[in-house]
C-alpha cells in the first residue's frame, strides 16, 4: 500500500472509530451521520476526478477506502458510489451527481428508456430509499444503455437484505432520465461487492483469531485445540486465496483491460468463500457470536448478503464457464487474470 | 491479514508471456507429431527421459540458474510459466521435475563448487534425475524421527544404513537426496543432528523395491541402505543442518504449480465438452479457484525470486491448492453422467479414472494437509 493509500485508510478509520456499527432497524437503515463525516472530509468521492467533481486519488484509494468501510460495517452506500455507480457514470459520458448525495446502482429489474424518461421496476436496489440517484441498466431503443435517474422523492420497497440494509425497488412511470452505453457496470458491481467480502472476511479471520486467543475452556485457550487450529487454517486459506485474487481482478481494472471475467471470476471465489469463512467464524466463537450483543453478525450478515448482490455465484459462474469452455480452455482460463 | 501470510503481488512479466507462447507452440507440436499423450497428474507418472532431454535442449530446465552451472539466468516468472505450461498440457515431465524444481536450488544453495559444477550442468540438460529421500516406513509426518544413519568410517567416508519410500521415480533416478541422522537422536533437540547427503543411486549397497499405486502404476518405491558408503564428499551443506535445509526445499516443493494443476487435463477435457448451464457454472467454479490459486502460487514464486522464505504461505497454498486438485474430479462427476475407468473409450472417462486412482496422493506428498494446516496455525500466531 503506498503512502497516500495509509493516509486515507488512516482518516476512514478514525472517522469509523466514532462509529459504532448499529444493527440496522426500520427506523435507521443507513448511518446517515457516518456518511455526512465521510462527505465531509472528501472521501465519498476518492478515486473520481476532480474535474467531474469527486477528490481525486487513484482506484487503489478508493478500493482502500471501500475496504476500510466494509471491514468496520460501515453501513453507508460508499462502494456503490466511488466503484460502481460514479465511475460507470463517467465512462457513460454522463455528469457526476453531486458526491456528497448517495448514488447507487440497479442491475436487475425491468426498465425501458424513451425520449428521456424512464418506466418500470428497479429490483434489489442497494440503499433504496437512501440513495439520491439511482444508475440503472435498462433497455433503450437500440438496446441495453445505463439510465441515471433522479430517486430523490421516489418512493422505495422496504425490503431489506440479511443485514437490515435496504435492498428495495423502485417503480419507475416516466421519470427523467439521462443516459449513456452501460460499459462494465455489472462486472464493476461484481467486482466492488468482492472488494468488500475480501475485506470482510479478512477481518472476520482476524476477530476469529483473537476470540479464539482469549476464550479459555478446558483450562486453555481455544487457540490451542488442535481441532480449532484446523479450522482457523482453513479460514485463512480462503481468506488468503480470495485477496489474491481480488486484487489481482482490481489491478486489471486499473490498467484499463476488460475486467467482465476477472471480475466474475472474484466474485464466485469471493462468495464461495463466505459459506466456510462465515460459517467457522461462529462456530469458534460459540452461541455468543450467534447474538446480536456480539461485533461478529455486523460481517457476517453482510457477507451472506454481498454474495447474493450483483449477481450470485452460480450467474457469475456460468459466465466464466462460457468463457472457459471449447477446444482450448488453457489459454481462455490463463488470460482471464 | 497476518503478515505471515500477506505476499505482494508478482509484477507481470513479458518474457515470461513470450517464453509461454515459446512453450505453448513447442507442446503442440509434440502432440501432434505423437511424441506424448495427455494424462493427469503427469509430474509423477509421466516419466520419458527423451522429452526430458528436449526441454533441456530449449533451455526450459534450470532455467533460473547461473550460467557457470549451465542454468539460463531466467526469472522464476519465465520459470513458473514454462512449468504451467507443461503441467497444463499433461506433458511427460516426471523424469526431470524433482532435480528441476528442488535438488538443483538444494544444490546450488548448499552444495560445494564440485558437487555443482558436475551435476547441475547435467541437470539443466534433461540428463540427471533426482530423487528425495525424506520419508522412512516409520517415520511419515514426523520426519524428525527418521532412522536412515550415516556413520563417518575410517577413510573419512559415509556408511549409510536404512531406508527410504515413497521415493518417486528412484528407479529412473541418477541420485538421491537422503535426509540422514549423523547423531544419535536427542529427545530435547529433535531437530538437531541430521544431515543431507548426496547419493549416487547406482552405489553398492543400493536395493531399490518398487512400491505400487492404486492404478497399478510403479512410481514409488522403497530404496534400501546397506551399509552402503557414500564418499565423504558428499555431505550436502553443514552436518548437522539437515532440518533447516529441508525445510527450506519443501518451499520450492510445495507452493508450485505442480500443486494446483495435477488434474487440470480433466478439467481441460470437461471444458471441451461442458454446454449445460450446470456444466458451464461448474466449470465457471473450478475456474474461479483455480485462478486464485494460482494468483497465489505466483506470488510465492516470486517471494523466492526475492530470496525470501515464504514457507507458511507455501504451506497454506498446498493445502489449498490440492484439496482443489482432488475437489476437480467429484465436482465433474456431479454434472456429467460417464464412467470413470482406464479403459474408457471417452478421454473424459479415462482423465475421470486417473485423476480418481491418483485421488488419495494430492493431499498427502509434500506434507499432508494436516502438517500444513499446522504450519499455517503457527503463521496465525496460535502455537
Amino acid at each position: 500500500m503506498s503512502g497516500e493509500q495509509d493516509l486515507v485508510v488512516a482518516t476512514v478509520r478514525e472517522i469509523l472509530a466514532r462509529h459504532e456499527p448499529v444493527k440496522l432497524t426500520a427506523e435507521r437503515r443507513w448511518d446517515a451521520q457516518l456518511w455526512a463525516e465521510l462527505a465531509e472530509a472528501g472521501l465519498t468521492g476518492v478515486g473520481l476526478p476532480e474535474e467531474a467533481g469527486g477528490s481525486g486519488g487513484e482506484l487503489a484509494d478508493a478500493v482502500a477506502v471501500v475496504a476500510t468501510l466494509a471491514a468496520g460495517a460501515g453501513a453507508v452506500p460508499v462502494a456503490e458510489q466511488l466503484l460502481v455507480a460514479g465511475p460507470a457514470v463517467l465512462a457513460a459520458g454522463l455528469a457526476l451527481p453531486p458526491v456528497d448525495e448517495p448514488l447507487t446502482v440497479s442491475v436487475t429489474g425491468a426498465l425501458r428508456v424513451e425520449d428521456g424518461r424512464i418506466s418500470g421496476t428497479a429490483t434489489d436496489v442497494p440503499w433504496a430509499g437512501v440513495a439520491r440517484h439511482l444508475v440503472a441498466v435498462a433497455d433503450g431503443p437500440d438496446g441495453e444503455v445505463l439510465a441515471l435517474v433522479d430517486v430523490g422523492d421516489l418512493e422505495a420497497s422496504d425490503a431489506v437484505d440479511l443485514a437490515g440494509q435496504p435492498r428495495g425497488s423502485y417503480v419507475l412511470d416516466g421519470v427523467p432520465a439521462q443516459v449513456g452505453p452501460v460499459g462494465e457496470l455489472r462486472a464493476r458491481f461484481a467486482l466492488a461487492r468482492a472488494v468488500q467480502l475480501s475485506a470482510a472476511a479478512q477481518t472476520v479471520l482476524a476477530w476469529t483469531v483473537q476470540y479464539a486467543g482469549e476464550r479459555v475452556q478446558f483450562g486453555r485457550p481455544l487457540a490451542k485445540f488442535q481441532g480449532i487450529q484446523v479450522q482457523l487454517a482453513q479460514m485463512a486459506g480462503e481468506v488468503t486465496a480470495v485477496s489474491a485474487l481480488v486484487d489481482a481482478a482490481v489491478q486489471r481494472l486499473d490498467r484499463g483491460e476488460p475486467l467482465e471475467l476477472a471480475a466474475a471470476a472474484g466474485k464466485v471465489r469471493a462468495g464461495a468463500a463466505v459459506d466456510v469463512v462465515a460459517r467457522l467464524a461462529h462456530q469458534v466463537h460459540g452461541a455468543i457470536g450467534f447474538t446480536l450483543e456480539h461485533r461478529l453478525h455486523h460481517l457476517t450478515t453482510r457477507m451472506w448478503s454481498w454474495r447474493d448482490d450483483a449477481g450470485s455465484e452460480t450467474t457469475w459462474a456460468r459466465v466464466l464457464g462460457a468463457a472457459v469452455a471449447g477446444d482450448d480452455p488453457w489459454p481462455a482460463l490463463v488470460g482471464i487474470v | 491479514m497476518p503478515s505471515t501470510l500477506t505476499l505482494a503481488p508478482a509484477p507481470p512479466s513479458e518474457a515470461a508471456e513470450a517464453v509461454r507462447l515459446e512453450v505453448r507452440q513447442f507442446l503442440a507440436e509434440e502432440l501432434a507429431a505423437g511424441s506424448f499423450t495427455t494424462h493427469v497428474d503427469t509430474w509423477l507418472s509421466g516419466v520419458d527421459p527423451a522429452f526430458s532431454r528436449k526441454l533441456g535442449e530449449r533451455g526450459w530446465l534450470g532455467m533460473t540458474w547461473p550460467k557457470e552451472y549451465g542454468g539460463h539466468e531466467r526469472t522464476a516468472m519465465e520459470r513458473y510459466a514454462v512449468t504451467e505450461e507443461l503441467l497444463a498440457a499433461g506433458a511427460p515431465v516426471a523424469a526431470h521435475w524433482i532435480a528441476d524444481r528442488q535438488s538443483g536450488p538444494n544444490l546450488l544453495r548448499y552444495g560445494t563448487e564440485t558437487q555443482r559444477k558436475e551435476i547441475l550442468p547435467r541437470i539443466a540438460a534433461g540428463e540427471c534425475f533426482f530423487v528425495i529421500g525424506m520419508s522412512e516406513p516409520d517415520s511419515g509426518s514426523d520426519l524428525a524421527s527418521i532412522r536412515t544413519k550415516a556413520v563417518r568410517n575410517a577413510d573419512g567416508d559415509w556408511v549409510v544404513d536404512g531406508a527410504k519410500v515413497w521415493t518417486s521415480n528412484a528407479h529412473h533416478s541418477h541420485y538421491a537426496i537422503v535426509l540422514v541422522r549423523t547423531a544419535p537422536a536427542d529427545p530435547s533437540a529433535r531437530h538437531a543432528g541430521m544431515s543431507q547427503l548426496l547419493v549416487d543411486l547406482s552405489l553398492p549397497g543400493i536395493t531399490i523395491n518398487p512400491i505400487r499405486i492404486l492404478d497399478g502404476g510403479h512410481h514409488f518405491n522403497e530404496v534400501v541402505f546397506d551399509s552402503v558408503v557414500v564418499p565423504g564428499d558428499m555431505l550436502l551443506g553443514e552436518e548437522g543442518a539437515g532440518w533447516h535445509q529441508v525445510t527450506a526445499e519443501l518451499a520450492f516443493e510445495r507452493s508450485g504449480p505442480e500443486r494446483i494443476l495435477s488434474t487440470f487435463p480433466l478439467l481441460a477435457a470437461f471444458a471441451r465438452r461442458a454446454s449445460t448451464d450446470a456444466e458451464l457454472a461448474t466449470l465457471g467454479r473450478l475456474s474461479a479457484r483455480l485462478l486464485a490459486l494460482r494468483q497465489l502460487s505466483i506470488r510465492i514464486a516470486a517471494a523466492l525470486d526475492r530470496g525470501e522464505l515464504p514457507d507458511i504461505p507455501a504451506a497454506l497454498v498446498k493445502d489449498v491448492g490440492t484439496t482443489f486438485e482432488a475437489d476437480v474430479a467429484e465436482e465433474i462427476r456431479r454434472v456429467v453422467d460417464v464412467p470413470a475407468s482406464l479403459d474408457s473409450p471417452d478421454p473424459l472417462g479415462r482423465a475421470l479414472a486417473e485423476a480418481q486412482l491418483h485421488q488419495p496422493g494430492y493431499t498427502l506428498r509434500g506434507g499432508t494437509n494436516e502438517i500444513l494446516r499446522g504450519i499455517v496455525a503457527r503463521g496465525l500466531g496460535l502455537r
